[in-house]
């Protein structure tokens, strides 16, 4: 069984998913990244996209859009502007996360 | 039958007691709403505290941080943002912002400084507009329950008059929630950032930090964030503020209320006694005027 590490996934409004986990997949701005323990230091930004993490009770799958990733010790933190888990495969998360950029989006406009 | 006087202090009582009836059901609202309110502080610190954490590693990392929404420049005008709710019966709550307020703008004013004013509610904007003061941007309907969506637009229009240089620093007065009994109203410097603090025993350069992309491009694109994160934070305790402050000026009122029915129905019946007993020495001393007559 491979080494498990720390994983919280945060928004502004609630911690999201909390766990330990054995690999982590996320898509940022330069790409996708797997994330395993003792995994180099790391911070990026995350893009609109699907996150998979892998625990010993099985997948969780969410979709989030914007935000950071950091791995410092191995602790993994996603730190995203929203986030939804969801239900189904990475196509659906992928999905759902689009949704989120528009809801975003349509949440901006009428303000200004 | 009850006379005029009895009659006008039972229909006070009546009144008082409707008064009361409001004054509760705002209590009870009021307590249910401290709870949530303070349940979502309690959800947003997660989020603010790892951001902080990213922050400091960065700087540990980079040696030191180095970006425009960071640096202190020389300042000729000042964002002032006051945080206030829409409505009032909630004490103290907005006059002890306004007034905090309203005193930083006379200082910044006499000292020469130009000073640029955004409110937050309508108790705010009512204020400072009766009195003439220009008011460059406005937000209402925002602190009864705070969205993360209200706090990125008072994040961006900050922003927005900070990179343009209309103004050279920001601060705002909001209410500090330090517990349902304490709430304190309190200035708190939003522009330039001031980087978290490292934690005693916490500081250890993490060694091989890898960026994608830059350090730059990720501090540029996190300290907006930042931004806005702390904003909503100051706005949920803004808002269990309000409401922790009309809890308790609802439960005095309703306590004044509890009073005041209790000394007037003591005062309506001494006006029933006092005319019992005018009657009943009218009557003895009509009978004594038959019976020697």
């Amino acid at each position: 069984m491979a080494r498990s590490f720390q994983v919280d996934i945060v928004t502004p409004e609630a911690v999201v998913w909390s766990g330990e986990a054995e690999l982590v997949t996320a898509r940022t701005t330069e790409g996708d990244i797997g994330v395993l323990a003792d995994h180099q230091p790391t911070m990026a930004a995350l893009s609109t996209g699907a996150v998979k993490v892998v625990h010993k009770d099985g997948v969780t799958i969410a979709g989030i859009h914007g935000g950071f990733l950091q791995i410092y010790r191995n602790q993994v933190t996603l730190l995203t502007d929203r986030a939804e888990l969801t239900e189904g495969t990475v196509e659906d998360a992928r999905r759902a996360a689009v949704e989120l950029r528009e809801a975003e989006v349509a949440e901006s406009e009428p303000a200004v | 039958m009850a006379s005029a006087e009895v009659r006008q202090i039972r229909r006070r009582i009546k009144s008082v007691e409707s008064t009361m009836k409001i004054t509760r059901a705002m209590e009870l609202i009021a307590t249910a709403r401290i709870g949530k309110a303070q349940q979502r502080v309690a959800q947003a610190k997660p989020y603010t505290e790892k951001m902080n954490d990213v922050i400091r590693n960065i700087g540990a990392a980079t040696g030191s941080l180095s970006h425009p929404l960071l640096e202190h420049r020389e300042v000729n005008s000042v964002g002032v943002l006051v945080v206030t709710s829409d409505r009032g019966l909630a004490g103290g709550y907005n006059s002890s912002v306004i007034r905090l307020a309203e005193h930083a703008v006379a200082t910044h004013e006499a000292a020469g400084r130009n000073v640029r004013l955004y409110t937050v509610g309508a108790k705010a904007l009512g204020y400072f507009r009766y009195r003439k003061y220009q008011i460059s941007h406005q937000w209402l309907a925002v602190t009864d329950t705070p969205t993360y969506a209200d706090a990125r637009s008072l994040a961006n229009i900050v922003l927005d008059e900070y990179a343009s240089g209309r103004v050279d620093a920001v601060e705002a007065y909001t209410t500090e929630y330090l517990s349902a009994l304490t709430q304190l109203a309190e200035k708190w410097p939003v522009l330039p950032i001031e980087p978290p603090e490292a934690e005693d025993g916490t500081v250890d350069a993490p060694v091989g930090y890898e960026f994608e992309p830059s350090a730059e491009e990720i501090l540029g694109r996190l300290l907006p964030r930042y931004l806005e994160g702390t904003m909503f934070g100051m706005l949920l305790e803004a808002s269990a503020s309000e409401h922790a402050a009309r809890r308790r000026a609802m439960k005095a009122a309703t306590e004044n209320a509890e009073e005041l029915t209790r000394l007037l129905t003591r005062e309506a019946n001494q006006a029933r006694q006092a005319e019992i007993t005018t009657e009943i020495s009218e009557i003895v001393g009509g009978a004594e005027a038959l019976s020697h007559g």
